[in-house]
């Protein structure tokens, strides 16, 4: 009570509210408690013991006495880390610029335009999301390799002939057309959203369509824009999948840190190249966040309306076109890791010669504990991140908790760690010293956790923001405790929501790579590993059936979850 | 019927805000006595809900005391309390069915299923609920939702019966219906109510006392009569009903009554004095020491050129009939703001743009005296 007191107190009030001890709740500390641990344990000592080695030589304890920026002068002197540092720029705003390009026609048309099957489109919008990017990454090299289909036949019918696939163009191409539905989503949700009645004010002072589409439409959803433009660049920078598979010998960041690490075993080294990772990525926070930290559009859900949707048969068509060619290039890495997983011989000649389930049965008999594996480590993640997700938004939503900023910090950090440097930080700080994980399983767990653990507190504050707290109210009156009321009323109406978190949470694990590779250990192998020992060892027919199985299983398991929540498939990405 | 006391005393409520403390609900007491319907009426924002919430245990008390039947609730948990609560947005579960919503507080007190049958369905079909037990809220119309509300939170025999604003979500016509229902019930019960309302008519109506609230105080607590025909401060009588304001100076009183001048220097004879708050005078805008207030039914109009017509001069500006009454509205100079003159007989030879003298009876002229 030293806080000013706008309104004047009588004196009697002022003395029984100093006399008086505030009551106490026990929820809010042990979150407090968990939240600390986890935000310490698992990000705070990781990153700073990433950070200080980095500064040691190879091999070097850490020490003062070691201190050293030999890892970081390797940016000014070796030509190698040069270029990977340009080529990851390079490649992470070229991905990002096509991947926004080609996603804001289809997200006008998909709201703007009366298209037909828009809720098939919309579905599998979703698809290049839940498909781990570098499974489809060698369809590329099959489609547009140097002795690729697409290739041949420009080659055969048009004479022309194609520019490498292997290096920039493969890697910017995979990446864009596997990140762009993260702009498309948001910004078709924004437009779909957006107050019809400003557009049609414009209207009537006689602005026309394309004046209102640059004056007011394009304005209102810049933000929505460099929202989805964020998260391409910092996945893409991020991603180690698909440069290793397209890359050949041109180097990004994340290749350059699993090079380090697989070839030299130079945590130091790796340490400081993620850290350079993580510094790009906030370069590009920072200079989104000044954009667009001063434009706040509150318009943008303020009525039940929808916008009204054209039905001109040209812009119909024009739009199905479209819409229908971006999805089609997009999912054709998909359709052909389904196609080749039924090559059972295919050696030189253009198309395979012999079809059959061999590479299905070969897949099964070969890589049976990996599944488990996968199901094990990506299971127990996420029930730790549905728990942790689960008592964190209910005491932020819920319960006065002055720890909040807390709970913020711990969401937020894990998205500027790419799933590499997540990688690299672990292996650095737990390899070794007090607590020693490295190829245990508990490790990946952990780091499942942490980058997953965003997601899932995010769902859960959504479905708990979504239960009226005065039916909680209404039970307790009726004479239910705490927990009575939370098993009788909060629970089963939040269940779905925590269900359909979880599936999610689940399937995007169960292919998850650049944590993965850096963490995985003989005994702890993975499925999305197996893929990879099988691209990177040019065996690509069981590694498409191996993915042709991952996709399959994540796509149902979305789709249940969709069903479960009520919810269209692109809602749960958005 | 119950001879139960709920007492509250000094009671206060300091909200911890980012922008600093605020002071919700200041030094409110009052009591409210067997099957009384209490209301709590007050514009949004006056603390009416928060006391309301702080009866019910929803909110923390900052100082003072609750106490119901003699025993002190101040510190209880809301869920040992024993009170039945309908809240604005009706609360219902919308995974349980309407009987599952009904049967809640009483199997959380280990009814035997089968008297929470017979209990339940005898509630439902006294609220015209029958054959719906089997639904699903989501299924119900805002009326039967409502129904439902009211029957979770009276099934297990409540002592007391709290309602946040339970009408503000239905349409008037059965606003009107539903807090003459919900009235039936509660006495039929014989259970004590507190309602909460910012509807000053639904308050009247259906009160058997009420308390207005202002900025967090309770200005004054009495059945429904007395609170239109006796206010004691400028707000309560502004609030509750409509009245017109004139600036004015005592120049005489006694026992009887007294006398007052206006701004124009016209004298009128007033009938009853009541103390005024300086605080109020200032936020009325009122520029002499006393006022002279008097409720629209009780202005008596007369063409300025009638025979004894006298009093304050003024121009009728707008006439409206509105079927049982006719209302004018009179510019008059010595009137805080526009005159508003309800009439059931409209007077003879009155019409827009005429001038025309107003005056009351000495028993209608309330006087507060500065």
């Amino acid at each position: 009570m030293d806080a000013p007191t706008p309104a004047p107190q009588t004196p009697a009030v002022r003395q029984r509210l100093e006399g008086r001890k505030p009551t106490r709740d026990w929820a809010p500390w042990v979150v407090g408690a968990i939240t600390a641990v986890v935000l310490f344990l698992l990000l705070v000592y990781p990153i700073a013991t990433t950070l200080l080695s980095s500064f040691v030589p190879q091999g070097e304890p850490l020490s003062l006495r070691n201190f050293s920026l030999v890892n970081f002068e390797r940016f000014l002197t070796a030509p190698l880390y040069q270029r990977a540092f340009l080529n990851s720029v390079v490649v992470s705003l070229a991905s990002t610029l096509i991947a926004t390009l080609i996603s804001l026609p289809a997200a006008y048309v998909m709201a703007r335009v009366d298209i037909p099957l828009r809720n098939l489109i919309m579905s599998l919008s979703v698809i290049p999301l839940i498909a781990p990017p570098f499974i489809g990454a060698y369809s590329w090299v099959i489609l547009l390799g140097r002795r690729g289909i697409i290739t041949h036949y420009l080659d055969q019918w048009f004479g022309i002939t194609m520019p490498s696939i292997i290096g920039p163009t493969g890697i910017i191409l995979a990446l864009s057309l596997s990140y762009f539905p993260f702009v498309f989503l948001i910004v078709q949700g924004a437009l779909s959203a957006a107050d019809p009645y400003i557009e049609e004010s414009a209207g009537i002072m006689g602005a026309s369509r394309w004046r209102i589409l640059r004056t007011i439409t394009f304005p209102l959803v810049l933000p929505s824009i460099f929202s989805g433009a964020m998260v391409v660049f910092v996945r893409a920078l991020g991603n180690v999948g698909v440069p290793s598979v397209l890359g050949g010998d041109y180097y990004v960041l994340p290749t350059l840190i699993l090079f380090q690490v697989e070839g030299y075993f130079n945590l130091n080294g790796a340490g400081a190249i993620a850290i350079v990772n993580v510094l790009l990525v906030m370069v590009f926070m920072f200079f989104v966040r000044r954009f667009t930290g001063r434009r706040r559009y509150v318009t943008l859900t303020s009525t039940t309306r929808g916008a009204r949707k054209s039905t001109r048969l040209r812009d119909k068509v024009l739009g199905s076109a479209y819409v229908w060619l971006l999805l089609l290039v997009a999912l054709l890495p998909q359709i052909f890791v389904i196609y080749s997983s039924f090559a059972e011989r295919w050696a030189g000649t253009l198309f395979p010669t012999q079809y059959g389930l061999g590479n299905y049965r070969l897949v099964l008999r070969n890589v049976l504990q990996p599944i488990v594996n996968s199901l094990t480590l990506s299971g127990a993640a996420t029930a730790m991140a549905l728990a942790f997700g689960f008592i964190t938004a209910y005491v932020s939503l819920r319960k006065r908790f002055s720890g909040r900023w807390l709970i913020d910090l711990t969401v937020m950090l894990p998205f500027v760690l790419p799933g590499i440097v997540t990688g690299v930080a672990y292996l650095t700080t737990f390899n070794s010293g007090w607590i020693t994980l490295t190829g245990t399983g508990i490790i990946l767990v952990f780091a499942y956790f942490v980058r997953r653990l965003a997601y899932a507190f995010r769902s859960i504050s959504a479905s708990i923001g979504q239960v009226d707290p005065a039916l909680e109210e209404a039970s307790t009156v009726a004479g239910a405790t705490q927990g009575g009321t939370m098993r009788k009323v909060t629970i089963p109406l939040i269940a779905p929501g925590i269900l359909a978190g979880g599936i999610l949470v689940f399937s995007t694990l169960i292919g998850e790579l650049s944590v993965t590779i850096m963490l995985f250990s003989g005994k702890w192998k993975t499925v999305s590993i197996a893929i990879f020992e099988y691209l990177t060892s040019y065996r690509t027919a069981p590694a498409a059936a191996l993915g042709s199985i991952v996709i399959a299983a994540t796509l149902l398991l979305v789709f249940l979850a969709s069903r479960l929540l009520r919810r269209s498939m692109a809602d749960l990405f958005r | 019927m119950k001879n139960d006391v709920l007492r509250i005393e000094n009671l206060n409520k300091v909200f911890e805000t980012p922008e600093g403390p605020v002071h919700a609900v200041r030094d409110v007491s009052l009591e409210v006595e067997g099957d009384e319907f209490f209301s709590l009426l007050g514009p949004s924002g006056c603390g009416k809900t928060t006391t309301l919430r702080m009866i019910a245990g929803l909110e923390t008390v900052t100082s003072g005391t609750i106490e119901f039947k003699g025993r002190d609730l101040t510190r209880l948990p809301s869920a040992e309390r024993n009170l039945g609560m309908v809240f604005q947005s009706y609360a219902l579960f919308p995974h349980m069915t309407v009987f599952d919503n009904a049967a809640y507080g009483l199997r959380l007190r280990r009814v035997p299923a089968s008297k929470v049958r017979e209990r339940v369905m005898e509630l439902l079909e006294a609220l015209g609920l029958s054959g719906l037990h089997g639904r699903y809220p989501s299924d119900l119309s805002g009326g039967q939702q409502q129904r439902v509300s009211i029957a979770r939170a009276l099934a297990y025999d409540p002592d007391m019966f709290l309602l946040d604003e339970p009408l503000a979500n239905l349409d008037a016509k059965l606003r009107v219906q539903m807090r003459e229902e919900i009235r039936r019930i509660q006495k039929d019960l014989g259970v004590l109510a507190v309602y909460v309302t910012h509807d000053q008519e639904e308050a009247m109506s259906v009160s058997d006392r009420l308390g207005v609230f202002r900025l967090g105080r309770l200005m004054q607590v009495g059945v429904p009569q007395d609170i239109y025909r006796q206010p004691t401060s400028l707000f309560v009588a502004d609030f509750i009903g409509k009245i017109n304001f004139f600036p004015a100076t005592i120049t005489s009183q006694d026992a009887s009554g007294g006398k007052v001048s206006l701004r124009s220097g016209q004298e009128l004879v007033v009938g009853r004095f009541v103390p005024l708050d300086p605080a109020e005078r200032e936020e009325f805008g009122i520029e002499t020491r006393d006022v002279l207030a008097v409720r629209p039914e009780h202005v008596v109009m007369r063409p300025h050129d009638a025979e004894g017509a006298n009093g304050p001069l003024g121009v009728v500006r707008r006439e409206l009939f509105l079927g049982s009454i006719v209302r004018y509205f009179v510019d008059c100079e010595d009137a805080t703001r526009t005159v508003v003159v309800e009439s059931a007989q409209p007077p003879e030879g009155v019409h827009e743009g005429d001038r025309v003298r107003l005056t009351t009876r000495p028993e209608h002229a309330l006087c507060f005296r500065g």
